[in-house]
């Protein structure tokens, strides 16, 4: 399979260093929503733009809010959430 | 009776012009030239003394099988440089010229360099090159190239050249080929056999796990992702003058909770409800070792760890300072400071630190822990410059002259201040800062970075007005990105790799474009080679066996192993590795090669096409007319036709911005000689109206 981002070898979506960026958004959404109230797409709305986000992790943010089904997720997301 | 000859093998040719004119009793040697090759004889105590220079190696490790295809390879053996490397050919007639005058030799002596490269580059020359008069040669230690150190140095010759520093070198020689041939040449082969062209990949038994310190490193920056916090941000006015004051807590994780605190504090005064004063002494800074100098230099006048250790070099050869590749950071008794610091007071910008120094009865310098057996730390020696220095070398030499003065000063007497200031029951702190007596800090001016905050007489209870007082929006930041100097720290705090080799490497990285930029990003290609490297060998890029083999040759060093030993274990420990190497040939062979192709094209890939929005610009040249163009990478698929014409002479690079005007790229443009011009690629940019 090839990442979605950057084309390169990956066993999912992602290639591992992209699999990683997504990871950690994950893994720190809980801190943003619980300190700036944000939904799952507002969140990677936030981080696109942010100056100490890394490129990689950027650039999933990207991907996530391009794609449709990304959109979606995160709605179910930003439901379970609520 | 016949003259006796005595044959001098020094490191270069400029410490050969030194040494000789030290060494000769009229200060007046005769140069000669064979071949081109400077040498110079020299007359002293009745003995005629024949002083020539190697340039530096003149002998490396090479395999035994010389097809590059070929690996693995595990016999070596040393040969002159002129048969091994395509660039080096210049070398043989030094090894001619070398051989042909020490024939005629009673008595060899080395005055190479006194560390492992200087005893091992020399003991190979007088192996190879004057036919076994290695165990037989006798050798001068030396620190400075001052002429009083050269002529005692030479008259308490060692008996023998340093044999154990000789193994140790010879060791590290031999596993750097192993490992270096070896693994460049799986990397290549593979490379080679998937795309059928030769690219340039290496790795090393340093290389590799200095790359992947970059790589952890990019890899946590990259796929960092911020979290919010908040902070107060808040000022008090005393007497007129504005502080900043901390709040006691630093951060925040809801802005409700710095809200609540500015919504308490605005417009209130606060008291003062304590008040910590410190005083405490400030040691002066211990002598330079090399890595010290490097990363001082760096943070002054940001040169890198190998421009450094190249200006202490040069600085080296005029005997203005002691030998720089020292990891001491002691200057023992055996040095005569007090004439140093009489010949610097010869120096008018000098004169009167240096007279401060000299009205002390005794001098004792503040030394640090470091140690190195062959040398001290680095200090003046107190020549002056004979002719006016470079501006690099003018700041190096003022760099260790000021340190060198400052280490025998008195400790600086500092004096901390915390005061807390209660506003509403909420803490703040205001931080003072202050040099009460100056000691050592006046002799390394401008070399300080402390700043003072001098705060105002202040006293328990004293009503503070606040200035201001706002919630601050903050987010946590990545690590940063090592630096050249952080990165040498780095390699020396984890112990691999050696004072003279550490510079090196980092250089090789850059050079190799897995590393670029000034913070030391790693590249796609470096990234991607480590990747390879990680997967199908990860002992290369793993720190802990380069460590261990360090261990071992410093135990060689000591006497307390042998270098076959250490070179065997190498073997054994890499020969399954590039049997594995062997094996995924072909897949780490096409991973490779991607890597690189991705790697050339986006060094040519300048930018985004406006015209298309999809294609890339990137620099192409012409195999048809030979001309060089920007060209959108979609035309190739008949997409799109943007192109413009490039200079065709000189130096043309992109500068990674675009015209503030037309938003195409910009171009620097240089031709040998002249300033630099930086254009818009547009031929028709409105920028350039006024010019039209």
């Amino acid at each position: 399979m090839q990442c979605g981002i950057c084309g390169g070898k990956s066993e999912g979506s992602f290639c591992e260093l992209h699999k990683a960026a997504y990871d950690n958004l994950l893994k720190n959404y809980e801190a943003w929503k619980k300190s700036m109230k944000v939904s799952w797409t507002e969140y990677l709305t936030h981080i696109k733009v942010n100056e100490y986000a890394g490129l990689w992790v950027k650039e999933v943010a990207q991907h996530l809010l391009a794609t449709d089904s990304s959109k979606q997720q995160g709605d179910q997301k930003a439901e379970s959430d609520k | 009776m016949a003259t006796q000859n005595v044959f001098v093998l020094c490191e270069k040719p400029s410490t050969a012009e030194r040494i000789a004119k030290a060494l000769d009793e009229n200060g007046k040697p005769q140069k000669k030239e064979t071949n081109r090759v400077p040498h110079y004889e020299t007359f002293r105590g009745g003995k005629r003394l024949v002083v020539v220079a190697a340039l530096g190696h003149l002998y490396t490790v090479a395999p035994k099988v010389t097809d590059r295809n070929v690996y693995p390879v595990f016999e070596f053996d040393w040969v002159p440089r002129y048969v091994a490397e395509r660039d080096a050919r210049d070398t043989e007639k030094w090894v001619e010229v070398i051989a042909n005058l020490s024939k005629g030799a009673q008595e060899f002596i080395l005055a190479t360099d006194y560390d492992i490269e200087g005893a091992t580059l020399g003991y190979t020359i007088l192996k190879y090159a004057c036919g076994e008069k290695d165990k037989e040669a006798k050798r001068m230690k030396f620190s400075t190239l001052t002429t009083e150190e050269l002529r005692k140095s030479y008259g308490e010759l060692h008996e023998h050249i340093e044999f154990s520093t000789i193994e140790a070198g010879v060791c590290r020689h031999f596993l750097d080929a192993m490992y270096g041939i070896n693994l460049s040449r799986a990397m290549t082969v593979a490379a080679k056999q998937y795309s059928g062209k030769y690219l340039t990949l290496s790795t090393g038994r340093v290389q590799g796990p200095t790359l992947k310190f970059l790589v952890d490193r990019e890899k946590k920056i990259n796929t960092f992702v911020p979290t919010p916090f908040w902070a107060i941000k808040a000022s008090v006015e005393i007497d007129g003058q504005v502080f900043e004051v901390e709040y006691e807590k630093p951060e925040m994780q809801s802005r409700e909770e710095a809200e609540a605190v500015v919504n308490a504090c605005h417009g209130k005064k606060g008291k003062i409800s304590e008040i910590e004063e410190k005083k405490f002494h400030q040691n002066p800074p211990v002598p330079f070792d090399l890595g010290a100098l490097q990363a001082e230099a760096y943070s002054f006048f940001k040169y890198t760890p190998r421009r450094t250790s190249d200006i202490a070099e040069r600085l080296y050869l005029e005997a203005l300072i002691s030998y720089p590749r020292t990891s001491s950071q002691k200057l023992p008794s055996t040095i005569n400071n007090r004439a140093i610091l009489e010949s610097l007071a010869n120096e008018p910008k000098y004169r009167s630190l240096a007279q401060l120094l000299l009205s002390e009865k005794k001098l004792v310098p503040n030394e640090g822990k470091g140690e190195d057996p062959a040398h001290p730390s680095i200090y003046p020696t107190g020549n002056l410059p004979s002719k006016a220095l470079g501006d690099p070398e003018r700041k190096i030499w003022d760099l260790i002259v000021r340190r060198f003065m400052a280490v025998f000063s008195k400790p600086a007497l500092k004096q901390s201040a915390k005061v807390t200031i209660t506003v509403d029951g909420y803490s703040f702190f205001l931080h003072g800062k202050q040099v009460l007596e100056e000691g050592w800090m006046v002799f390394y001016e401008p070399f300080i970075r402390a700043e003072d905050v001098v705060l105002p007489p202040l006293e328990k209870g004293q009503e503070i007005a606040s200035k201001e007082v706002a919630v601050e929006d903050k987010f946590t930041k990545p690590p940063a990105r090592y630096n050249p100097s952080s990165l040498l720290k780095k390699m020396e705090d984890e112990g691999i790799g050696t004072k003279a080799t550490r510079a090196g490497i980092i250089d090789t990285l850059y050079t190799r474009g897995y590393v670029g930029g000034e913070r030391a990003s790693v590249s796609e290609l470096g990234l991607d080679v480590t990747n390879v490297l990680e997967r199908y060998c990860p002992e290369i890029v793993s720190i802990s066996f380069t460590r261990e083999l360090e261990k071992n040759m410093e135990e060689i060093q000591n006497g307390k192993e042998k270098k076959d030993v250490v070179i065997e274990k190498a073997a054994v420990r890499l020969e399954p590795v590039l049997t594995e190497m062997k094996k995924h040939q072909e897949t780490m062979g096409q991973e490779l090669a991607e890597a690189a192709k991705k790697a050339q094209m986006q060094q040519r890939v300048v930018g985004s096409c406006l015209q298309c929005g999809t294609g890339k610009l990137v620099i192409v040249h012409s195999r048809r007319t030979g001309k060089r163009f920007l060209g959108c990478t979609g035309y190739f698929k008949g997409q799109c036709k943007a192109s413009f014409p490039l200079p065709q002479t000189g130096t043309v690079k992109p500068v990674g911005k675009v015209c503030g005007v037309c938003g195409w790229p910009m171009f620097q443009y240089q031709t040998k000689g002249k300033r630099p011009w930086v254009f818009c690629v547009r031929p028709d940019c409105p920028s350039k109206e006024a010019r039209r």
